[in-house]
């Protein structure tokens, strides 16, 4: 009975450490290599899925390694055509800093287009079912750009001391932009078909519109709702979701009437 | 997928060299690159005094930093910074965080000063010497206010004063949503200055009439003190003083340029460096003059030494000296002058004579005048402050100095009154020598301006400052042979000792403790583990019932499209195993479709 009691009163000081040691623990400082391991978080977060769509999707049975690197090598390619494109051709914004162009930028984003070429040569290069071929170019074109546009600013800024929430966005938005990028590989295979019916015409052409002018239609959301981070965030998902599934059923109506 | 990848770049280091530079060669680079810092907040930050006086060290002895930010109210201080607002400051809160080891102190000073109330500010004044004299080896730094400094630190108010009292779930969660904040300077550690040479200036007027004139001798040393050196202004001391020995420096040029009102006195200006710190720069003035000089006015006769010391603001004048002075002496005269011109002309100033022997076993000298009277030299000081211990001597809070002027004229009349000999003359108390226009009031203050617009203290001004240029070129303009002199301290046994870094840039990181990374690496694991079951059942369900569901899809979409949105009829269904035969739609049309 005593022993009990005794027992019992250990376990109420126990709760008490161990909340101050909670407490301690919590609040004891980050030391510089801890933020590794923020940078390995954001890194898995982003890249995982690029992996486990690969294994799943059945493209390492393929061999389709290669074809994703060139896939990739042909991104760069765009990228830089349309960098030059875009330097030569439209100046820079002179007008007050508040005003958003709208016209600069809808032209702007129009030379997105070159995007569309790309994945049609990339996939117009490789030979095999419609689905291979739209996987191979979506992973592919978005790996390209998950290294390019990702990879560099998450190295420098989540290593460092100084934390910001807009890492972890910057992974999501690498998430988003794979499932984007293989609803847009497949609306572009789509409407390069020969027997595409006539009724899917249009909203074939409807989604292609959407896919391109996605990053500006966000830009527009933003600008217009003055929305926050997290909430753009969302915002995009939903889109990029919404654009996705009709993708998916036109797409798998496509494949299976034929 | 390694193998392939592996195979990859087999392949690619085979065929083509270049492009395995162009490749590696940016991201090792980019690899080995320094973490470029982006914080969340960079400011500028001032340390307190770091000096040693006679073998003596005072102040902090530290200037590096890199801890995590906390206010006084946590319950764990030790190897944290402490940042405190000035009007939370109290001694007592400062002795617990250096009772409990805390890693630095930041006191956050408002922008501007004269917005705080009176009592505050009295209260700092009182505590500066009392933290300087406590030798801290913490360093202890002061910031001035903005916005983000003030979200910063009620950010950390909040997050500390929550620690100690909510359970271990409330204190998970909110590691998870607030910040924390490091604090990290920029700098290195402070090391001693060498050779860190004070300089001191000096000009004369010379008399008229014979060879063996007196000389009267006007002092006040030019350099300011403070708890922190680079917040130090000094508007009141000593910029006063050197303000009006200026102004008198261009009366009595004046009056001496016209033979009539040339005196037979000389007149000797001299502006001392390293004032605060025991008077350095007088002590090696008077060395070299009087010792390793064949002939000086200061060997020869010398009436006084009238040392000008805080004489910016207040209602009342003390004439220090360290001997009452004798009658018939020229420093009794002036005694009597100064009396005589504040009750007839200046009835609200209360004139008085403090007399306060030279104690040789005190560590510091009180006043200047009894360098000058260690050497057997008459010498007294004008200060409005009735003692030398007075805080407002040595404070940052020293910025404003209101009664210059009245307090320059009344000296300058009794001045006037002792070189021409007016009272024997017959001159009555309320003769007004300096009319207004003589008495330019707007040189005064924008010299007192000039003054405060920069910190003075004695370790910041080297012989190439402006200050001292300026100084220099000023009385040259009013003076004859003006003359630079260096005080350097002993090598081997040095009577002050100057430390650098005084001033940081200090940068202040958002941070999140360490289980906040492992949250989130939890979630993150649990994200993807949802990712890939649900892409594992798709594509289960695709391949198993994939047909059944795009056919459904496609008969769906068929009669949407070809029968249009007019009618959407109910029709069977028939399910089999080896998928869908055919379908029959009410008015008995069938389509038939694939078989799958």
């Amino acid at each position: 009975m005593l022993g009990l009691a005794h027992n019992q009163s250990f376990e109420c000081a126990g709760r008490e450490d161990a909340s101050k040691l909670v407490g301690e623990f919590a609040s004891v400082g980050l030391p510089g290599n801890m933020t590794l391991f923020h940078f390995g978080n954001c890194f898995a977060l982003a890249y995982f899925p690029y992996f486990i769509t690969y294994k799943c999707s059945g493209l390492s049975e393929y061999n389709a390694f290669w074809r994703c690197v060139q896939a990739g090598a042909t991104y760069l390619f765009v990228q830089l055509c349309k960098m030059l494109f875009l330097a030569t051709f439209f100046p820079t914004w002179e007008g007050g800093a508040g005003v958003y162009d709208f016209v600069g930028e809808f032209m702007k984003a129009t030379v997105d287009l070159a995007d569309l070429l790309g994945l049609h040569l990339v996939m117009s290069r490789n030979a095999g079912k419609g689905e291979y071929k739209i996987m191979v170019a979506a992973m592919g074109w978005s790996t390209a750009e998950l290294v390019m546009s990702r990879c560099i600013p998450l190295w420098v800024g989540a290593r460092g001391i100084e934390f910001d929430w807009k890492y972890i966005q910057m992974s999501f938005d690498s998430n988003i932009s794979l499932v984007h990028y293989i609803a847009m590989a497949a609306v572009v295979w789509m409407f390069t078909r020969y027997d595409l019916p006539k009724s899917f015409r249009l909203p074939v052409t409807v989604l292609l519109g959407l896919c391109v002018y996605k990053a500006f239609l966000m830009e527009l959301f933003v600008h217009v709702f003055l929305l926050g981070s997290w909430t753009a965030l969302l915002v995009k998902a939903v889109l990029t979701g919404s654009i996705s599934l009709c993708s998916l059923f036109l797409f798998v109506t496509l494949v299976h009437s034929n | 997928m390694f193998e392939e990848a592996s195979e990859v770049f087999d392949n690619m280091f085979k065929s083509s060299f270049p492009l395995t530079f162009i490749v590696f060669i940016p991201a090792v680079l980019i690899l080995v690159s320094p973490l470029p810092a982006e914080a969340a907040h960079e400011f500028t930050v001032y340390r307190m005094q770091q000096y040693d006086l006679q073998g003596q060290p005072y102040g902090t002895r530290n200037a590096i930093l890199n801890t995590e930010a906390r206010t006084v109210e946590a319950e764990v201080l030790s190897r944290r910074c402490v940042i405190m607002r000035l009007v939370d400051f109290s001694y007592e809160r400062y002795q617990k965080a250096l009772r409990q080891s805390a890693g630095a102190v930041v006191i956050i000073l408002p922008k501007n000063m004269s917005t705080m109330p009176q009592d505050i500010v009295q209260q700092f004044m009182e505590l500066e010497p009392e933290m300087l004299a406590t030798e801290t080896i913490v360093p202890v730094y002061f910031a001035l206010e903005d916005d983000e400094l003030l979200s910063i630190y009620t950010q950390t108010l909040t997050s500390s004063s929550s620690q100690g009292s909510s359970s271990a779930a409330e204190v998970l969660i909110h590691t998870a949503t607030a910040n924390g904040f490091q604090m990290v300077t920029s700098g290195a550690q402070s090391k001693a200055v060498s050779d860190w040479a004070i300089t001191s200036l000096e000009g004369r007027l010379a008399g008229t009439g014979g060879e063996d004139l007196p000389t009267i001798v006007l002092v006040a040393h030019y350099d300011s003190f403070g708890v922190a050196p680079w917040l130090s202004y000094g508007a009141d001391s000593n910029g006063s003083g050197v303000s009006m020995l200026l102004e008198l420096a261009r009366l009595f040029s004046r009056l001496y340029t016209y033979k009539r009102t040339h005196a037979g006195y000389n007149l000797l200006f001299f502006v001392s460096g390293g004032g605060k710190f025991n008077y350095q720069g007088t002590k090696r003035w008077l060395e070299d003059n009087l010792d390793h000089t064949d002939s000086s006015l200061l060997q020869d006769n010398v009436a006084f030494v009238l040392c000008l010391d805080t004489l910016g603001n207040g209602d009342s004048l003390h004439l220090h000296v360290s001997k009452p002075p004798k009658e018939g002496t020229a420093q009794y005269a002036l005694l009597k002058e100064l009396e005589t011109v504040a009750s007839n002309q200046y009835p609200e100033v209360k004139f008085s004579m403090v007399h306060k022997k030279i104690n040789l076993a005190d560590d510091t000298l009180a006043w200047e005048h009894e360098r000058f009277g260690i050497r057997r030299l008459p010498a007294f000081t004008l200060s409005h402050l009735n003692s030398h211990r007075e805080v407002q001597r040595s404070s940052i809070m020293d910025v404003r100095s209101v009664k210059l002027s009245r307090n320059t004229k009344l000296i300058a009349e009794s001045l006037a009154r002792v070189i021409y000999n007016l009272t024997e003359k017959g001159a009555p108390g309320d003769l007004q020598i300096f009319t207004e226009q003589m008495m330019q009031e707007e040189q005064l203050s924008s010299v007192v301006d000039w003054l405060t617009a920069q910190p003075r203290a004695a370790q910041l001004v080297d012989k190439d400052s402006s200050v001292v240029s300026t100084l220099e070129y000023h009385l040259g303009r009013y003076l004859k042979d003006v003359r630079r002199h260096y005080v350097k301290a002993d090598k081997r046994d040095p009577e002050f000792v100057f430390y650098d870094q005084l001033k940081q840039t200090m940068n202040a990181y958002r941070v999140k403790p360490a289980i906040f990374d492992l949250l989130l690496a939890f979630c993150i694991a649990a994200y993807l583990g949802v990712i890939y079951l649900s892409i594992q059942v798709c594509i289960d369900t695709t391949s198993t019932y994939g047909n059944i569901f795009a056919s459904a899809l496609i008969m769906q979409t068929h009669f949407f499209l070809c029968h249009g949105i007019r009618e959407i009829q109910t029709y069977d269904l028939l399910f089999s195993v080896h998928g869908i035969r055919a379908l029959r739609n009410q008015d008995g049309t069938s389509c038939s479709f694939l078989c799958i």
